[in-house]
């Protein structure tokens, strides 16, 4: 990524709010950023796709202002040849092939070379071996490389990415974290949402956290996340034999309560991490069949709304 | 190739893709070609044949149906399923987009209207025939279709069933409204074509009356096409696109 020397913020909101009608999407936002990743975290609803379409131009503000490179976008669509943006959805042409998808956006930005700078893109994404395929055919995963692809073709200084691991397998994932990190490294302005903590963590040093379409946090990751550890996360397990596994998870010293519904339950624990770890070994131990382990939104809501409380 | 020649050539791509080209082709030739083979077997005037079919037919029901499928899925289908965003965040102002779009539209209507009208009235004629009426009806379709199209992409930036709005359009207000209240011909885009198709035929001795002189025809297309492209373009650099 070459990027490019920006003075000052690279994204600047101030005030910025959004509504439609009587629901308040985003209130009074105010952050800047600068290069390097940010994670953009915060539970379903929490107005983080709006967010990140304020500072790419595709919402208008209803007060305030979001400053790209110091200027409002609306004004100046030249902006775009300094930003690629991974929006959310498909929003993708099926019959066209990786390569042509990519190609067209290469175009779009009028690059001297987009035949070149198509193909460097579809390599760095992995998806040389797929260029030739229709978009329709591929896997999710696929798709959202593909359109990682047509983003990153131009060398934007500012990249803009909304739930981008959506579909990916963890291979996948673990190839697409390291790219971010070097375009990060890069000097380029990352700013990438997600609601799952554990992805923004690998991904970004720097987060903010939206909750009901407001700051509830912002600033290094870890320092964040000490905070959020001080409340327990709810843990859903459907076993075989959830009774028995309760049995065994109860006893862990990061569990706060377990109850038990049938073939599920819903552990409540201080520590995600030393639960995941234990949880197999316990299943194992205790000849448990484990269907399915999450952790819910409402628990991480709850966790964001802690934050709020604390500010 | 500029930025927005590739735009207006990936539009066209978009517009025409696949079987849809040929679909579209073949009804709309058939009612122009098949009743042009029976009419050259019969004793018929064939100019007066092929402007009737043509002021019946092409005029009331296939020029509307045609430019309207095309211009409201031209931009609104891609707001509709979220694809327009590939084409604005890009280093290309709004208009640009919308003038490409509804350039692909206008083009994509007279690549399936012209041909299929020229060829009805060879094979009526049984040979080129009257050169000024096939003149007017290829100018007057032209006309209309620019109009048409500014509705169509207009409409489609302003509410989700547009293709619905524009057919109640030419069906209810062209048909049956104008028929009862000549002075609706004022908004009307058929009226206009018509003027135009009188305008080129003045003198060629056929039988067209028409509710608006050439000159007016010509002024109200041009006013007509050009504010809904206008109020189009505000429209799509004022809207969020969700």
């Amino acid at each position: 990524m070459s990027g490019q020397p920006a003075a000052g913020a690279v994204v600047e909101l101030r005030r910025f709010s959004k509504w439609y009608g009587d629901v308040v999407a985003v209130a009074d936002l105010s952050f800047e950023l600068g290069p390097g990743v940010t994670g953009l975290l915060g539970p379903n609803g929490a107005g983080k796709t709006t967010t990140l379409k304020a500072i790419c131009g595709l919402l208008h503000p209803s007060q305030g202002e979001v400053l790209l490179f110091g200027r409002p976008i609306q004004r100046d669509p030249m902006l775009y040849r300094a930003i690629g943006v991974v929006p959310d959805g498909d929003r993708l042409y099926p019959r066209l092939t990786v390569r042509s998808y990519v190609r067209l956006h290469a175009d779009l930005q009028g690059l001297n070379d987009p035949g070149a700078a198509a193909e460097r893109a579809i390599a760095e994404v992995d998806m040389a071996p797929l260029a030739d395929r229709r978009l329709k055919g591929l896997s999710k995963g696929e798709r959202q490389r593909t359109k990682v692809a047509g983003a990153i073709v131009h060398q934007p200084a500012l990249l803009v990415l909304d739930e981008p691991m959506t579909g990916m397998d963890p291979g996948q994932r673990a190839r697409f974290i390291e790219l971010i990190r070097l375009i990060g490294a890069a000097g380029v302005t990352v700013l990438v949402s997600s609601h799952i903590l554990g992805e923004v963590e690998r991904l970004a040093s720097q987060i903010l956290v939206m909750v009901s379409g407001r700051l509830a946090a912002s600033g290094d990751f870890h320092a964040i996340r000490d905070l959020m550890a001080d409340q327990p996360r709810t843990v859903m397990v459907k076993a075989d034999d959830a009774r028995r596994l309760a049995a065994g998870l109860i006893a862990l010293p990061s569990t706060v309560a377990v109850e038990v519904d049938g073939d599920a339950l819903r552990a409540r624990t201080r520590s995600v991490d030393s639960f995941a770890t234990a949880l197999p070994r316990l299943a194992r131990d205790q000849g448990a069949s484990l269907r399915e382990v999450r952790t819910t939104d409402e628990s991480l809501e709850q966790v964001f709304r802690y934050l709020v409380g604390r500010r | 190739m500029s930025k927005s020649l590739t735009l207006l050539r990936f539009s066209l791509g978009q517009l025409l893709a696949g079987r849809r080209l040929i679909i579209i082709a073949v009804l709309v030739a058939l009612p122009l070609v098949l009743p042009a083979v029976f009419a050259a077997r019969a004793d018929v005037d064939p100019a007066t044949f092929t402007l009737d079919l043509f002021r019946q037919l092409v005029l009331p029901v296939l020029l509307p149906v045609v430019a309207l499928t095309f211009s409201t899925s031209s931009l609104g289908s891609e707001l509709r399923d979220g694809t327009i965003t590939n084409l604005l965040l890009k280093p290309i102002p709004r208009p640009a987009v919308l003038g490409a779009k509804y350039l692909a539209a206008v083009l994509s209507s007279l690549l399936v209207l012209l041909p299929a009208e020229a060829v009805g009235h060879v094979v009526a004629a049984r040979g080129l025939g009257s050169t000024q009426l096939l003149g007017g009806m290829l100018l007057a379709t032209t006309v209309g279709a620019l109009a048409y199209c500014a509705l169509g992409v207009l409409l489609s930036l302003l509410m989700a069933r547009a293709l619905l709005v524009g057919l109640a359009y030419a069906l209810l207000w062209e048909g049956a409204v104008v028929s009862v209240a000549p002075s609706a011909s004022s908004l009307s885009i058929r009226g206009y074509t018509e003027g135009v198709l009188a305008a080129v035929l003045k003198g060629e001795g056929l039988d067209l009356t028409t509710r608006l002189g050439p000159v007016s025809a010509t002024v109200l297309a041009a006013v007509v096409t050009l504010a809904a492209l206008f109020l189009a373009v505000r429209r799509l650099e004022r809207m969020d696109i969700p």
